[in-house]
């Protein structure tokens, strides 16, 4: 485990946060975009285990994770302030496929570790994707809309309930796109969104690579413990095979 | 840390990573170097192996309760011949002395085991009996003190090298423990993770049946532990819930020869080096203390 020292933990939204952590440039060289680092609390027996988060971005030596309060893990960490130190370990994981034409389709805070892929991706375009498109409840909660502006991609933009850009699911918006022009989707959101997108793909022919989540408990391929089914029958580990899956392979109706 | 030795076992440490929390050591050296293992590791204690490959359970197979963790892997394991020729000439690469955990249905499967093995240059086998017996209706063996005995007769027949039992810290444990010191294991591992619930959702009403490891059950085992030593002569070797150097040093004070990480190991993959540099200091610590 390495020891970072918190350099910011602010809200964005009700429940979403941007942390900044210092690392080393020796270990923040090491993460591509897609992997995954997990983080503890000092010692602390309860939440036991620790966190995954993906990169959010990377700036000089600062680890930016962007994460929502949704359990008793997320809830301590949003507690943790500027110059409190936290254990984490990491890259772990497996990146992104190398994509070119592609979509890129975040629901939430899974936009997260997209930041991290348009970052590193800014130099050589032909690996950028062609359209964002990003949904989320409500206004308040389509966070970080003006760093992902700042690359020149267009973004299409949905709320449930209506307060900015399209009504309704951004699965909807991505439909529309796909039939009209078919590419490679990456998306990274809710499980009920993923479920659509990867029928979409199925539909519309085209390849969709999943960021999937489950509770991981050691991220290092140790315990078996997170197992996604494929279709073809036994499982992969998610934590070592994943955490991005090709939606034709996997069984999504048998993981809850 | 002086090496220490349980009969004809000789460990250079009194930590042994416990079976089924390093994987087959597939990735383990991504971790830990070959040095940091041989320095601090005693003994690798395998994941579970059956005779046949097991995919082990569906999802969800594992939470977080409070201080502990919940697990139903189902054993998942690649069956004792992809083991041999996959896995273990990886394994024997470390250089530190290896005991397979080996999981049976009824006690032909545990015998045959053993003779897959006999040729293969390993250390140990240690036995977990806290699954059940198909022979006897699905029976656990670690409730069937009888199945046990005749188990360990057969055993200690085809294995003369160190064998161990992992014991349940549930069902008829002094028993059993008994048995095996009059059978002539080696010694006993206690214990296993107890029997456990999480209620994951309440609607739809869904639970995970499965052990629990972790903090939360170290007192527990540590009670075992410590009553386990004074009443037998058999050497224990203590694993619950340890994920610092003082838990291992408690356990070790309380009776037990060696002790295994579990839990640790996920919560932090060099979790070893950690717990063995904590030993050094607490040593260190009461060493130079004066008590008048």
């Amino acid at each position: 485990m390495y020891i970072a020292e918190v350099i910011l933990n602010k809200k964005e939204s009700e429940n979403i946060y941007l942390l900044g952590i210092k690392v080393s440039k020796n270990i923040l060289k090491k993460f591509e975009p897609g992997q995954f680092l997990k983080i503890r609390l000092n010692e602390k027996l309860d939440p036991l285990i620790p966190r995954p988060f993906s990169v959010h971005f990377i700036e000089s030596n600062i680890l930016y994770i962007l994460y929502q309060v949704v359990g008793k893990g997320t809830k301590s960490l949003s507690k943790i302030k500027k110059g409190d130190f936290l254990e984490f370990w990491g890259p772990l994981g497996k990146p992104f496929p190398r994509l070119k034409d592609y979509i890129l389709c975040a629901g939430g805070v899974g936009v997260a570790g997209f930041g991290y892929l348009l970052q590193k991706n800014k130099k050589d375009k032909k690996y950028l994707p062609r359209k964002i498109f990003y949904g989320a409840k409500t206004k308040n909660e389509l966070v970080r809309l003006d760093f992902f502006k700042k690359f020149h991609i267009p973004i299409e933009i949905s709320t449930d309930d209506g307060s900015k850009g399209y009504r309704g699911f951004i699965t909807e918006l991505l439909e529309k796109e796909i039939q009209k022009n078919p590419k490679t989707i990456l998306a990274c959101g809710p499980f009920e969104m993923l479920k659509k997108i990867a029928k979409i793909a199925e539909k519309f022919k085209v390849d969709a690579y999943l960021v999937m989540e489950t509770f991981l408990a050691c991220g290092t391929g140790f315990c078996k413990g997170c197992v996604v089914p494929l279709k073809k029958g036994g499982y992969l580990h998610l934590c070592i095979d994943g955490p991005t899956l090709l939606s034709e392979e996997i069984n999504l109706n048998g993981i809850y | 840390m002086v090496s220490i030795k349980i009969r004809n076992l000789e460990l250079k440490t009194p930590l042994m990573l416990a079976s089924g929390t390093w994987g087959l050591g597939e990735n383990l050296d991504q971790f830990l170097t070959q040095q940091e293992i041989k320095k601090n590791i005693g003994a690798l204690v395998t994941k579970g192996i059956s005779i046949y490959p097991n995919e082990g359970n569906p999802p969800p197979r594992i939470s977080e309760t409070p201080c502990g963790l919940i697990n139903s892997i189902g054993l998942e394991n690649p069956g004792i011949s992809v083991f041999k020729k996959i896995y273990l000439p990886k394994l024997k690469n470390y250089e530190i002395p290896l005991i397979v955990n080996l999981h049976g249905e009824k006690i032909e499967d545990f015998v045959n085991l053993v003779e897959e093995l006999k040729e293969e240059k390993i250390e140990g086998v240690e036995i977990n009996i806290s699954c059940p017996n198909v022979e006897k209706g699905g029976i656990y063996f670690s409730s069937d003190p009888v199945a046990v005995k005749t188990l360990l007769k057969k055993l200690r027949k085809k294995w003369n090298r160190f064998l161990s039992v992992k014991l349940s810290p549930v069902g008829a444990v002094f028993e059993i423990a008994e048995i095996c010191q009059r059978e002539e294991a080696d010694a006993i591992v206690v214990a296993n993770t107890y029997p456990a619930l999480k209620v994951l959702e309440l609607k739809p009403f869904k639970v995970l049946k499965g052990g629990l490891s972790g903090p939360a059950i170290k007192p527990l085992t540590l009670r075992l532990v410590y009553e386990l030593s004074k009443k037998l002569e058999i050497p224990v070797i203590g694993c619950g819930g340890i994920i610092s150097g003082r838990d291992a040093l408690e356990y070790l004070l309380c009776g037990a020869k060696a002790f295994q990480i579990g839990t640790a190991n996920l919560i932090n993959p060099r979790a070893a080096i950690k717990i063995m540099e904590e030993i050094k200091v607490l040593k260190d610590g009461l060493c130079s203390e004066r008590y008048s």
